[in-house]
């Protein structure tokens, strides 16, 4: 007999709320509908109202994890209807807070997929970690969530002690590799919980358009960050991790090779930081009529605005949100197809979903 | 706005217009290269862009001033190269492609919502983004 199981939008396995219907056969899922808009605040149609500053601070609170990749993102559209480029100062440390954004958020996920594996000595261990992450962006920009780093033409702050970054990178990479890759590689409660589960294949992926660490766990090595450069980053080298076999454990192994390639990312930025200003100045900023579009490779994935603008106004005629977990969500449904029940909340997660992202 | 250049030898992208069956030349425009479909069909683009392994990112809905509507800007990623496919709608309605490009479900779901946009041949329920049923209430103005 088939019977429906609901899960949220309020439940313990959901950071944010959406709902999943699981369609059952006994203890195996055989179909899922997905359900959002429990989070929806207009942030779109609000944009529309606010002036070319104000539309910084909203953007950047689309989202608690990846804030300043929506500003970031916003910015360099916004650059474009301008005319200004920021100097190559601003345009390093634009790399150095995605970076660090993305490590945060990856090490956050990793502490969230223990605690829904039952292993709750990792998730400290993980949170642990990421207070050492999150103290460097407090001490960059004086706060833990906002950082309000991006303004049109440039950053807002300085990265005044990259020696005290690298010494986080260096204590972040050592237990990374001492302990976090190999417990999620080699123990047996991870590998029971995650290997074989929840998979998309890379057909599926290519059909359903997922982006970011879920489409290079099915095998896509789609990566803004290489496939079209911006800020500094064609000034880095870095390798894509790439796994092919599309379940939760391929997904785990995407992100915690992530962290690394971020660690090497951080270390080249902040080393070669070039001198010069923050900024292209505080003059006039004149807005030409027209629509640009600037992509992102945020921590869950691609990122696009879309932002139309009259010559003359204050504030943008249209501000599309295109954001990750919008690309990747409807991809649950093929996950959770076959899955135990049990591992439903584990599957959900392994996606890193970001409900206020997705419904802005 | 500048034409974009032709390579002597042509990529897939430089000849992706004459295989759309499409005379205008790229136009790189605010981070985007844009092609004015004409008189292709949004579903004969979509066959065109699955043939030549493009990803599908989004489409976005933008209200003309005025009574002149609204634009569907189609974008497509190829190769990091993203692409643009504006369509002026006449009458608020416009072929679904959802059967040709699974990924673009939400967002014609929410389109629909949020601008009451008819893509035709699909089916909408339930709702994507909000309860209720009175459509173009998110983004759309509302007309008195």
């Amino acid at each position: 007999m088939s019977y429906k199981i609901p899960m949220g939008p309020y439940h313990p396995a959901l950071e944010e709320p959406y709902k999943l219907d699981l369609i059952c056969e006994g203890e195996t899922v055989t179909d899922a509908e997905l359900h959002i808009g429990f989070n929806f605040r207009g942030i779109e149609h609000l944009a529309e109202t606010r002036n070319y500053i104000q539309v910084i601070a909203l953007m950047e609170r689309v989202c608690g994890i990846c804030s300043n990749i929506h500003t970031l993102t916003l910015c360099q559209a916004m650059e474009k209807l301008t005319g200004l480029t920021p100097p190559p100062r601003a345009q390093y440390i634009r790399v150095v807070i995605a970076e660090l954004e993305r490590l945060h958020s990856h090490v956050l996920w990793a502490g969230i997929a223990a605690k829904l594996m039952g292993f709750k000595t990792m998730f400290m261990t993980c949170f642990e970690l990421r207070e050492k992450v999150m103290d460097i962006l407090q001490a960059i920009s004086g706060n833990r969530v906002n950082y309000s780093m991006n303004r049109i033409g440039g950053v807002n702050r300085d990265v005044e002690d990259p020696a005290t970054i690298l010494a986080m990178i260096e204590a972040l990479e050592r237990e990374m590799v001492r302990t976090v890759i190999p417990i999620f590689t080699t123990s047996t409660t991870a590998t029971s919980r995650c290997a074989g589960i929840g998979i998309l294949t890379h057909e599926k992926a290519i059909s359903c358009g997922v982006v970011g660490p879920t489409a290079r766990a099915s095998g896509l090595p789609q990566d803004l960050r290489r496939a079209a450069p911006y800020a500094a980053y064609s000034e880095m080298e870095f390798d894509v991790p790439v796994q092919q076999d599309g379940d939760v454990r391929a997904r785990l192994l995407v992100r915690a090779l992530e962290i690394m390639e971020s660690c090497k990312i951080l270390r080249q930025a902040l080393t070669k930081l070039p001198l010069g200003e923050l900024s292209t100045g505080d003059a006039k900023i004149v807005f030409t009529t027209g629509t640009a579009t600037s992509r992102v490779e945020a921590p869950r994935g691609e990122v696009m605005y879309s932002v139309s603008w009259k010559e003359g106004s204050r504030n943008p005629s249209r501000v599309h949100v295109r954001t990750p977990t919008f690309a990747n969500m409807p991809a649950i449904r093929w996950m959770v197809k076959g899955a135990r029940l049990a591992d439903t909340p584990l599957i959900q997660a392994s996606i890193d979903p970001c409900y206020s992202c997705t419904d802005r | 706005m500048n034409a974009v250049e032709t390579k002597s030898e042509k990529s897939v992208l430089d000849s992706l217009p004459e295989k759309l069956g499409i005379a205008d030349p790229w136009i790189e425009m605010g981070g985007v290269r844009w092609l004015n479909p004409g008189a292709l069909s949004v579903r004969d683009l979509a066959k065109g862009m699955n043939a030549v392994g493009a990803r599908f990112v989004t489409i976005t809905a933008v209200q003309l001033p005025g009574e002149q509507g609204i634009r569907l800007e189609y974008h497509w990623d190829l190769d990091g190269q993203l692409l643009g496919f504006p369509y002026q709608l006449a009458g608020n309605t416009i072929e679904s492609i959802y059967d040709l490009c699974e990924a673009v479900d939400w967002i014609e779901r929410e389109i629909h919502e949020g601008f009451a946009v008819d893509f035709l041949g699909r089916e909408y329920e339930p709702l994507l983004l909000r309860q209720g049923d009175k459509l173009g209430v998110n983004l759309r103005e509302e007309k008195k």
